[in-house]
Parts: C-alpha cells; sequence; structure tokens
C-alpha cells in the first residue's frame, strides 16, 4: 500500500497545480470586456445568418449505408495482399465476414433506408399509442364532445377505457393497428 | 471445558432416545403455521386466527413437553439435531438446548399464544398474524441454535417481523419507530457477522484446518483470537447484543419501538426480543471469548449499572405510561448486563432469573396496557385517573404484576434481582451499591405511576372505564399463577440453570489462569476480588500466558 | 528495454520469431478450431442475425410474442451447447446418454484465444440466463411503448455474445473484442425506447463514457503487450512467471488502465456516474439485463485478466481493487439513501453490489471466486426480479418511477408488491434470500484473505443500503394513507401481469428463496467453476491431454511484490 504514496502526492500535487494556476490567473489577469470581444467572431466578420440548415435526413443514411461497404473494404484490402496464403480457409472466413456485414444492408434495406420520397410504409410501431385512435385524437385536440369537466383520464394517451371507444378492453391492444 | 463436551455428548445420546426430534419441530410448527397463514386467502380472517393461535399453542405445547424432558444436573446441550446447510463451510442447522436457554425457550412458547389472544389487529390481520408467527420462528431459533450462521440468520429473521409489526399496525409515529428499530439494530448485527466470519476462520486451524461455525468447537478450539484481534471481534458481538438488549447508550430505539407498536408487538418485543441480545452476551460473548469478557467487564457492568440509573430516572419522568414501562425494561435490561459481567454464578443465574420474569412481568404489564389502551385509545397519564373505582379486578392486576416488576420479595421480580445484587456485591461491591438504587428508583416511578392512573377521583371518560372481560381475565391467570409460582418457590428453575452456568464459569476460568470466579463458595466473604497474590497479575492484560494456557486447554478439550 | 527484448525472446520464442521467420517464406498457420468450443458463441451471434436477416426479409409476418419466443430458444440453445462443454471440463464421461469426447479438463481451443474452463462455462450459463429473463420481461413491455420490433431481441443476443467472449477470453484481444460486442449492443439497447427523451439521453451518456473506457481499456492493453511482447494471457502469466520485467511501470500503468476500462463496465466507484442516469433513462428490461448480464461479463472480464493474467502481481491491483470495492460499497450506499426514484435508488444498490463483488475478488482466492460467482448468480434473479416489477410499475411511458408512485402500492397490488420485497429484502442481504448467503460467501471470502477491515466496511454499507429498500417497503406498505392515495390517483390502479414477466418473475422469486434456503447446490457448482488458463497444446509435443500445461489460479504460490527496487 506504501508504495502507491508517490502517486497520492502526485494526485495532490498535480490538483493544487491546477487550482492554483487558474486562481493566479482570475485574480491577476487584466479584463477588459467589449462588445466586440465577446462576439463569436472577433476579426470582424459579423454573422449574417444561423448556422444550421435544414436538409434532408437520407443524406446522413446514404452516408451511414456508405460506411458498411467502407468497412468491408478495409478488411478485404489486407486479406487480399495474403490471398494466396491463406488459401481456402481465408476464403471461408472472409465469406463469412462478408456476409455478416452485408447482413446490417440487407436491415437497412428492408426498414426502407433506400426509400425517397414520400413513405410508403408507416411503421406502426410509430403510432404513439395503439389506445389512440381518430375519435380520441379529435377528441384530445379539439372541444368536440367533450365533457365539461375535464376528466384526468382522458389527457393521458395510455389511460384506459378513455371516453369514446368504451368497448375498447384490455387485451386487445393488437387490433388497434 | 472438557466435561462441559463430554457432558453435551451424554446428553445427546440421552436425547436419541426419546426418538422425537424436539428442537427441529419447535423450530417448525411456526414455520409451517406461518406458511399455511400465508395460503389462506384474506378474507377469512377467524380461520387465520384460530391457525395462528393454535400453532402457537402447539409450539407452547412443545416447549413445555421440552422443559419435562429435559434432565435436570446437566450441564451441556441436550436434544442435539443438527443438519447440514453449506457444506463448504460446514454450516449446519445445529440445534440444542441447556439449562441456559431452556426458560427462555419456555418462555417464548408462553407468551406468544397470551399475546395472540389477548388482543386482535384492528386491520389487515393476514399479515399481523403471518409476521407474528414468522417472528416466533426467528425467537425459538435464536434460543435453540448451536451453530454461528444459524444463529446469525435467526437473530436477523426476528427484524422484518418486528419491523412490520410496528410499521404497519402500529399507532402514531409507528414508521419513524419501525425504521429506527431496523437500522439500530441491523448496524449492530452486520458487525456480528464480520466478527462471525472472523472468528470462524481464526479458530479453524484448530479443526484440522476446515473451518467450521460450530458454536462449542470454536469456543473449545482454544484459537480465539486474544489481544487486538479478540477484542474487536467480541466488541463486534457486543455491539450487536447491545443494541439488541438494549444496553445504555444503544438504547433509543427501544421507547419509540414500544410506544408505537402494537400490543402483540411490544408483548413479544419486551418478553422475548429484548432476550435476545442477553442471551446473546451470555451464549456467545461469554463463552466465545472468556479472555475479552473478563478484561472488558467493568466496561460493562459500568454500562449495566448507567442503564438502571437512566432507564430508572428517565421512566419516573415520563407522561407516557407504554413509555414508563419501555424505559423500566431498559433498567431490568441494565440488571441483566450487570448480573452477566459480574461473572460469578450467583450473579449469572440472577441474570438468567431476571430475563426470564421480565419476560413474564412486563409482558403482563403489556397486555394490561392493552387492554387500557383498547378501551381509552390514550396511554397519556394525563388523560387517566381514578381508574381504581371503575375497574377494580383490572387494577388488582395491575398492581400485582406492577409490585412484581419493582421487585417485591415473594413475587418473581425478587429472586433475580437479589441474585445478581448478591453476586456482584461480592464481585465488584461499589457496582452492586449503585444497581440497588435502581430497585428503589424502580419503586417510586411504578408506584407514582400507579397513584396517578388508578388514585383520585375518575373524571367522566374513566369513570366509564369498563372492568376485564372473562376472556381478558383469562389470558392474565397463566401470567399471574406464574409471576406468584417463581416468586415464591424458584428453585426449579435455579436447578436446571446451576449446571450450565457452573460450566461456562470453569470455562472462562480456564481461559483466565489465575482468576478465580469470586463467589462466597471461596471464602472471600463479601470482599471484592480477593485473588490470590501469585496469580493477581496474571490477568491485567497479558495476553500471552493466556495464550500458552489456551493450547493446553484445547488440547485438554479434545 | 532492450534486456526486457531479450526476456521476451529467451521465454517466449514462438512470439518474437514469428515477424522475424516471416521474411524469407510467409506461412501462415491456420489455427486448430474446436468448434464445440465456439458453440455457445456460435449459437448466440448466428440467432441474432438470423433474427434480424429473417425479419428483415419478411417484416411484419411474425406474430407478435414470436420474437421474445425464439429469444427464449435461442438462449437456451446456446445454454444446452455450454453444458457438456461444463461436463468435459469436469472430466465426465458422459452427459446424460450422450458420451462426451476427450480430452478432458479445462483446455484452450483457437491457437488459446478462447478458454473454456469451469468459469466460462458458468458465466456463459448465467449469462444465458440473464437473456432469457431480459426477453421475458421485455415481451409485453415492448408492445406497451410501441417500439415492438425484432431490434431488442437482437441486440440482446448480440451483447450476450459479447459477455460469452468476455468469459471466454484467453487472450486481451479477444477480451476486448467481447467488450466493444457486449458494449455497442447495450449502447443501443439503451437507447431503444425512441419517444423518451431519458432513454435517448441515457444512450449517449453510456455511449460517450462507455467509448472512453473502451479507450481506456485499449491503451492499457497496448501498455501490456509493450511490457510483456503478448497479448495472450497464458504467455503473459508464463513469462511473468520466469522473468520479473525490471520496469513494471509499463505493465502496472496498463493493469491500472485496463481497471479503469473494465471498472466502468462494472459500474464500480469513480467510474460510475454514468449508471444512475442510465439505469434510470434506459428502458427497465434493458436496465435490468445491464444490472445482470453485463456487470456478469464485466466481472468476469475482471476475473479472467486479473485474477488470472496478472495474479502473480496481486499485490500490486489488490490494494486498488480494495479502494474500488469499499468506495463503491459506501458510495452505493450512502447516495443510494437519498434518491427518490425507485430505478435510480436501484442503480445505486447496483453500485454497492458491485463492490461486494469486488471485495470478493480482492481476495484473490479459490474462496473469493466461488463467492463473486454465487454473487453474481443470485443477484441476477434479484435484480432482474427488482427491475421487472419497475418494468410493470412503470406503466405506458416507462415513467412512474418515483417513491411517490408506489405509495400504497400494497393495496393495488398486493402479489407484485409482495414480490417486490422478497427481492429487496434479499439484495439488503436478509438471512433465507440468497442474497444474505452471496454476501456471507464474500465477507468469508475477504476475512479469510485478510482484509476483515473491508469486510466492516462493506457490512457497514449493508447496513445504510437497507435504508433505500426501507423507503420503497415503507412506500409501498406503511405510507401515511395509503388508501386515500389508491383512491386518489386512477394510474396506482391494479397493474395486469402479462404471462412473460409474471414467469420471469416469478422465476426470479423462486431462485431468490431457493438459493437462501438451500444455498448447497449453487455454492459448490460455483466452486466446481474454478477458472484456468490452459496452454494450447503443441500438437508436436503431443503433451498429455490431461493438464499438462494446466497455469491455473494457485494461490499458494502468488509471491509477492515483483518490484526490484
Amino acid at each position: 500500500m506504501s508504495s502507491y504514496l508517490p502517486v497520492l502526492v502526485l494526485f495532490v500535487l498535480a490538483v493544487a497545480f491546477g487550482l492554483l494556476s487558474l486562481l493566479v490567473s482570475i485574480t491577476l489577469s487584466p479584463k477588459a470586456r467589449s462588445q466586440a470581444k465577446e462576439a463569436p467572431y472577433e476579426c470582424g466578420i459579423v454573422p449574417g445568418r444561423e448556422a444550421p440548415e435544414r436538409f434532408p435526413v437520407k443524406f446522413f443514411l446514404v452516408a451511414m449505408i456508405f460506411i458498411v461497404f467502407d468497412i468491408e473494404i478495409i478488411f478485404f484490402f489486407p486479406w487480399a495482399v495474403v490471398f494466396r496464403e491463406l488459401g481456402g480457409y481465408g476464403l471461408a472466413v472472409i465469406g463469412i465476414f462478408a456476409a455478416l456485414v452485408f447482413e446490417s444492408f440487407v436491415y437497412l434495406i428492408g426498414n426502407g433506408a433506400l426509400e425517397w420520397g414520400p413513405r410508403q410504409r408507416q411503421r406502426r410501431a410509430e403510432i404513439v399509442s395503439p389506445d389512440r385512435t381518430l375519435t380520441s385524437t379529435i377528441r384530445r385536440v379539439g372541444a368536440e364532445g367533450r365533457p365539461a369537466a375535464l376528466e384526468p383520464a382522458a389527457l393521458a394517451p395510455a389511460a384506459h377505457h378513455a371516453p369514446g371507444h368504451g368497448d375498447h378492453g384490455h387485451g386487445d391492444h393488437g387490433a388497434a393497428a | 471445558m472438557s466435561a462441559l463436551l463430554l457432558a453435551s455428548e451424554a446428553a445427546g445420546h440421552a436425547a436419541e432416545s426419546l426418538g422425537f426430534p424436539l428442537l427441529p419441530a419447535l423450530v417448525l410448527i411456526p414455520l409451517v403455521g406461518a406458511l399455511v397463514i400465508l395460503c389462506i386467502p384474506a378474507e377469512r380472517d377467524d380461520t387465520i386466527r384460530l391457525v395462528a393461535v393454535l400453532t402457537a399453542i402447539a409450539a407452547g405445547a412443545t416447549s413445555i413437553v421440552l422443559l419435562t424432558q429435559f434432565a435436570t444436573g446437566e450441564p451441556g446441550f441436550q436434544f442435539q439435531s443438527s443438519a447440514t446447510w453449506i457444506e463448504s463451510l460446514d454450516i449446519k442447522l445445529a440445534l440444542g438446548v441447556d439449562g441456559i436457554s431452556l426458560f427462555l425457550v419456555v418462555l417464548t412458547g408462553i407468551l406468544f399464544p397470551i399475546s395472540l389472544l389477548a388482543t386482535k389487529p384492528d386491520h389487515n390481520p393476514k399479515g399481523y398474524y403471518f409476521w407474528l408467527t414468522a417472528l416466533e420462528v426467528g425467537c425459538l431459533g435464536v434460543f435453540l441454535a448451536l451453530d454461528l450462521f444459524a444463529f446469525f440468520v435467526f437473530f436477523e429473521l426476528t427484524l422484518v417481523p418486528l419491523y412490520m409489526l410496528i410499521g404497519k399496525w402500529g399507532h402514531g409515529r409507528r414508521v419513524y419507530a419501525a425504521t429506527k428499530f431496523f437500522l439500530f439494530t441491523m448496524v449492530g448485527s452486520v458487525l456480528m457477522l464480520v466478527s462471525i466470519v472472523a472468528v470462524a476462520f481464526a479458530a479453524k486451524a484448530g479443526d484440522g484446518g476446515t473451518v467450521t461455525f460450530d458454536l462449542v468447537k470454536i469456543a473449545t478450539s482454544g484459537r480465539v483470537p486474544t489481544g487486538w484481534a479478540g477484542a474487536l471481534m467480541f466488541f463486534g458481538f457486543v455491539v450487536a447484543f447491545a443494541v439488541k438488549t438494549p444496553v445504555f447508550p444503544f438504547h433509543t430505539w427501544l421507547p419509540d419501538a414500544h410506544t408505537e407498536a402494537p400490543t402483540a408487538g411490544s408483548v413479544d418485543l419486551a418478553g422475548v426480543l429484548l432476550k435476545l441480545g442477553t442471551y446473546g452476551f451470555l451464549r456467545f460473548a461469554l463463552y466465545l471469548f472468556p479472555v475479552q469478557a473478563h478484561d472488558f467487564a467493568p466496561v460493562l457492568l459500568t454500562l449495566g449499572v448507567a442503564g438502571i440509573i437512566y432507564g430508572g430516572a428517565v421512566a419516573a419522568m415520563q407522561k407516557n405510561l407504554k413509555r414508563i414501562v419501555a424505559y423500566s425494561s431498559v433498567a431490568h435490561m441494565g440488571f441483566v448486563v450487570v448480573g452477566l459481567f459480574a461473572l460469578n454464578p450467583q450473579a449469572i443465574i440472577g441474570a438468567i432469573l431476571v430475563m426470564v420474569n421480565h419476560g413474564i412481568t412486563t409482558g403482563a404489564l403489556f397486555v394490561l396496557l392493552g387492554f387500557l389502551y383498547s378501551r381509552r385509545h390514550t396511554y397519556e397519564l394525563s388523560e387517566l385517573r381514578g381508574i381504581q373505582k371503575s375497574a377494580p379486578v383490572f387494577a388488582g392486576i395491575f398492581t400485582l404484576v406492577m409490585l412484581a416488576s419493582v421487585g417485591l420479595p415473594g413475587l418473581n421480580g425478587f429472586p433475580g434481582e437479589f441474585l445478581v445484587l448478591l453476586g456482584t456485591f461480592i464481585a465488584h461491591r461499589w457496582w452492586a451499591v449503585v444497581a440497588a438504587g435502581g430497585v428503589i428508583i424502580a419503586a417510586l416511578y411504578l408506584l407514582w405511576a400507579y397513584q396517578r392512573v388508578f388514585h383520585g377521583t375518575p373524571d367522566d371518560a374513566n369513570a366509564r372505564f369498563p372492568d376485564l372481560r372473562f376472556s381478558e381475565r383469562a389470558v392474565m391467570v397463566p401470567l399471574i399463577l406464574l409471576i406468584v409460582g417463581l416468586g415464591v418457590y424458584p428453585k426449579p428453575l435455579i436447578d436446571r440453570m446451576e449446571p450450565s452456568v457452573r460450566a461456562l464459569i470453569v470455562h472462562i476460568e480456564e481461559a483466565n489462569p489465575g482468576w478465580v470466579a469470586p463467589t462466597s463458595e471461596h471464602g472471600n466473604d463479601l470482599s471484592p476480588v480477593v485473588v490470590p497474590a501469585a496469580a493477581s497479575g496474571g490477568h491485567e492484560g497479558e495476553a500471552e500466558p493466556g495464550a500458552g494456557a489456551h493450547t493446553a486447554t484445547a488440547e485438554e478439550g479434545r | 528495454m532492450s534486456s526486457l527484448a531479450a526476456v521476451l525472446a529467451q521465454a517466449a520464442p514462438g512470439l518474437t520469431a514469428g515477424p522475424a521467420a516471416a521474411a524469407p517464406t510467409p506461412t501462415i498457420t491456420v489455427p486448430d478450431i474446436e468448434w464445440t468450443a465456439l458453440l455457445p458463441i456460435l449459437v448466440l451471434g448466428l440467432g441474432a442475425v438470423l433474427l434480424l436477416t429473417l425479419t428483415s426479409l419478411a417484416r411484419g409476418t411474425v406474430t407478435r410474442s414470436g420474437y421474445a419466443i425464439y429469444t427464449v430458444l435461442v438462449a437456451t440453445g446456446a445454454m444446452a451447447t455450454a453444458a457438456p462443454l461444463w461436463g468435459r471440463v469436469h472430466a465426465w464421461d458422459h452427459l446424460g446418454k450422450w458420451e462426451l469426447s476427450p480430452p478432458y479438463g479445462p483446455f484452450s481451443a483457437v491457437a488459446g484465444a478462447i478458454g473454456v474452463d469451469g468459469f466460462s462455462v458458468f458465466i456463459t450459463l448465467l449469462i444465458g440466463v440473464a437473456v432469457i429473463l431480459g426477453a421475458l420481461l421485455a415481451d409485453d413491455y415492448l408492445r406497451r411503448e410501441g417500439i415492438d420490433g425484432p431490434e431488442y431481441y437482437v441486440l440482446l443476443l448480440l451483447s450476450a455474445t459479447g459477455g460469452v467472449i468476455m468469459a471466454m477470453a484467453n487472450d486481451l484481444i479477444v477480451l476486448f473484442l467481447g467488450l466493444e460486442t457486449l458494449s455497442i449492443a447495450v449502447y443501443v439497447l439503451a437507447a431503444i425506447h425512441l419517444k423518451r427523451v431519458q432513454s435517448q439521453e441515457a444512450g449517449l451518456k453510456y455511449f460517450v463514457l462507455g467509448g472512453f473506457s473502451s479507450a481506456f481499456f485499449l491503451y492499457g492493453v497496448a501498455m501490456v503487450y509493450g511490457a510483456t511482447g503478448s497479448t495472450n494471457l497464458v504467455q503473459i502469466k508464463d513469462l511473468l512467471a520466469v522473468k520479473v520485467p525490471t520496469h513494471n511501470a509499463l505493465l502496472l500503468i496498463g493493469l491500472g488502465l485496463m481497471l479503469v476500462g473494465l471498472g466502468f463496465k462494472v459500474a464500480a466507484v469513480p467510474f460510475h456516474s454514468w449508471s444512475p442516469d442510465v439505469y434510470d433513462g434506459a428502458p427497465s428490461p434493458v436496465a435490468a439485463f445491464m444490472a445482470s448480464g453485463v456487470k456478469a461479463a464485466g466481472f468476469a472480464g475482471l476475473t479472467r485478466a486479473f485474477l488470472l493474467g496478472f495474479g502473480q502481481f496481486a499485490s500490486d491491483w489488490q490494494p486498488v481493487l480494495y479502494f474500488l470495492a469499499a468506495a463503491s460499497m459506501l458510495v452505493g450506499a450512502i447516495v443510494g439513501i437519498t434518491q427518490t426514484n425507485v430505478k435510480r435508488a436501484l442503480a445505486y444498490s447496483s453500485i454497492n453490489h458491485a463492490g461486494f463483488m469486488l471485495m470478493a475478488l480482492q481476495a484473490a482466492s479459490p474462496k473469493g471466486v466461488t463467492g463473486l460467482l454465487f454473487y453474481l448468480a443470485t443477484y441476477t434473479f434479484m435484480t432482474v426480479g427488482s427491475f421487472g416489477i419497475a418494468t410493470l410499475a412503470g406503466r405506458t411511458g416507462d415513467g412512474h418511477h418515483d417513491l411517490a408512485d408506489y405509495r400504497g402500492f400494497s393495496r393495488t397490488n398486493p402479489a407484485l408488491a409482495g414480490l417486490f420485497v422478497l427481492f429487496l429484502l434479499g439484495q439488503s442481504g436478509f438471512p433465507l434470500t440468497s442474497g444474505f448467503v452471496a454476501k456471507f460467501g464474500s465477507i468469508a471470502a475477504a476475512v479469510d484473505a485478510g482484509s476483515w477491515h473491508l469486510a466492516v466496511i462493506g457490512m457497514v454499507s449493508a447496513a445504510i443500503s437497507a435504508f433505500i429498500y426501507l423507503r420503497i417497503i415503507v412506500a409501498m406498505y406503511m405510507a401515511e394513507s395509503d388508501t386515500e392515495a389508491a383512491e386518489k390517483a386512477p394510474k396506482a390502479a391494479r397493474i395486469k401481469v402479462p404471462f412473460g414477466a409474471g414467469l420471469a418473475l416469478v422465476a426470479c422469486a423462486l431462485a431468490t428463496i431457493g438459493f437462501g434456503i438451500l444455498p448447497n447446490g449453487l455454492n459448490r457448482v460455483a466452486g466446481e467453476a474454478e477458472p484456468v488458463l490452459v496452454k494450447e497444446p503443441v500438437p508436436a509435443a503431443a503433451s498429455g491431454a490431461d493438464g499438462a500445461g494446466l497455469t491455473g489460479l494457485d494461490l499458494t504460490t502468488i509471491p509477492t511484490t515483483p518490484t526490484t527496487r
């Protein structure tokens, strides 16, 4: 245990040095604030518009799909260099590897990653709650058909037996699709 | 020591001849009862109550059978039975009973049915009866366990049931009281767990290198450490028991727990659970650590005396009847601790007597307070007066029980306290003198409380105080019989305890060479700790000669 | 440094000779692959890939509980393939009617990269159990939250694959491979609840910090390689047994960095700060898997790397583990009692438990490993049970985890409340539950190894952490006016327990009670699950199959600090 003492001492010294430096610079440094100094670009260019801009998320998806092949290529290179020495074993191994990596591409395609344009398939899962139907949504948004005193249960999207579909039981979540 | 072992073996054979595993049955009966209660639907509360009461009565009857079958004059453990639990650590579910634990087992067996019969819960009876019955499993297990691991399991097992009982069926600040009780006891007992492991591993070299948690094997291995390590282990045990007992500075959970607990909880808490701590001192602290027990006896004696005086003084100042009884428990437990650490046969026998009799009297007091609460829904002294006029039977029984608690000769409180004071006076005169003052204080606060509650002119509410019903009187009958009977003729108890206590004293003497337990028999007639001059320096903090003697005794023990 | 190279050349000629000999005639020896040893990994990994492929190709045709059933079957299959390995390691002739092929005893496979011994099989089985329980809990949960799809199950199986790889790793690189497979899958799992901001936050937090810790680990592996010239644990151990490096600073720094990486995975203080946020934010079944499966894998990695590979350096890393254990136990307990969110409280209690397991590990003894495995096995059930209750009690949205939400729980859901009490008491180490025996084993190991002060710290922390559990019990059973609370809040209505979750909870409860009352069987199995490093048998030498190259955990020979100062 005692052999760790230098580590402890060093640790204390390091922390002390850091704190001391901060303290000294805070207390001793001259301060002259001005508006120009606190602007994002100090060198004179006045920012004209907000930097972030919107463009379709599909671009990112394509970039990410590219990574799949990118990784595959990276591993193909060293394999190609020793292709003959590895022989059939190497071919089998790289084949399994390529298949596994390609599997992720299958998954992406299966989830519609390359479908541009308006969405063809709506993922059912992304609907907020199976309990929410057209009627209940209209009720929730508008005042139409709503009882005078607002029931707390009607506000919670998940509340069972929300007014409007009284016969909607517990067991048949699945039927709401 | 060897005598102890031999005797225990002989007793083991004797118990085998009986053919019926009494002790496992004693633990299993409430366990099965609790499981049965768990299976009954909650709506059928009458059935649940019936099962709970029958279970408790069956366990009580078994304990009475145990009492009749017990071989008087045998110092060792009887009715031993054991089953392997965890092989790799040689942990056994070993049970056994000797003169020290016998009466505590019987006390548990008697008090539980009474506490069940005396009151009914105001809500959720299923949980209530389940936890009460589970509590009995833990209590009986503690008194019977001969394996340190099994002992700890049972010791902890009492925790949750009582926590639930106080927290769910208690009065007023029940959650606070329950949590305080749980945390205090838990902190104490976790340290004991480390001590248990430590002492087992320290002693393992003595038994061919394998670990054992067997109480007798460890205690007689002669390898329980002395010096610093031993002292730390000793205090691991002592703190756990001191919290449970409770000894003076660790007592603050007790008044809260007592006051807020439901009646049955209070009865069992005062009657049985406090004895887990004092029994632990006797069975584990003294038996496992004779050297440390001897060395640190003055510390514990002082704490015990402080508990007597402090408990009495604070009790006198209380405005709540239940708190008075709670603080009187602190004082009585002080007597027990003083008796135990006086380290001579009279005092220890006296201490066991106080344990048993305090269980009976305080249990009875709490039952009576339960009756009072069911009528008036208060324990405040300011609310109660002149009850003697409206409820003479209640007042009469209360007087009797209270006088027993004060220690009136002829009632059961007296012999124990007398023997404790006698034994302590021989060993440590000045402690005994101060402790005797506690008896006077007890008379003061109890009689004063009695005067305020029962005398005077009753106001409206108290004038309509209904007297005890037949069922309530019936519950009190066995307690009154015990109070009078044990007060007049405690000899049967002493006869059964004495061999075990003397064997323990011999064990302590062997571990502390040069020290002889101060008794009147040694001709020390009332002079404080007269030790032969040659040996008088022998025990003053010298671990080395003690260790040498240890190995010698260990060989002897084998 | 040149002397070190000489040492290396002397001790492990095969290593340094490799690149030198490669120059004239490049011959690459194809490793002999023992497929039976890899079967658990293959079943889990291929099971995951197959599920993903099938569901990608034919989306929406699988019945709703199909994924969960499939996952349970795959995990069961992996466990079934691990069972004959157990038999082989323990030199059984046959398993039932199935003849087991020699060689008997622990062995290494895939050019010494994979080690199959009792320990790795035990952890494999444990991870299998965690996967099954995680799948059962998740089935209804995912549907309830509207995130049902194969992804959860695929990731669960993949992370389990990583865990099993970690448990079997005989090489630090393989260990890292397993660590990453495990971690990356769990990062995504933590963020899988797309509609909960906390879940996204948890995923990101876990990812960033986890990436850091993986980097630390890898850096440590690099340092160790620099110091010893190998990443293979067997070779490292053999080398260190023969020669003591004159400058072991590099090695010690490497060990320290590896400890940081693995300490993060098991959430040991001071690398714990992610765990409350992540456990709280992640979907409850994921938190259950993180506290059980991931923790088991992390401890498997710690055991293999430190206890087996660097057993000789025990006197160097023991003090560090000592500190980690003490800090984990105390911080987990003390900070835990201030939490008002049940999942956060469970996270802190999980940190506390990690401390107990570290305490068993720092004993560096067979007893310690037994204690650790027993603890891991029992804790898996207790924590999955607890998080399982939280899964159900969280209700739609997975957001009702405040202590106040549990008020009157015993009235509205007596059965669930009773189970929760059981799991909480188990975690607090109450006798007759498995938690008590586990704590006891851990303490016994520590005391036996002479660190009784750590045992005292641990038990004090156990007493403190009991308050965490008490608060939840109080909220469920003793909340003032709990009837009022039950009537007032419509959300505190009775919870319908789905079949899968109910099955998992009952299994957890039975295990918690069963291993508490009859711990013998599990204890014996944990005792037999001894971690061993076995040298890959050299084909030419044809050394005897049974344990010729056995360099097992031999504590009597652990030397004192091999510093040369």
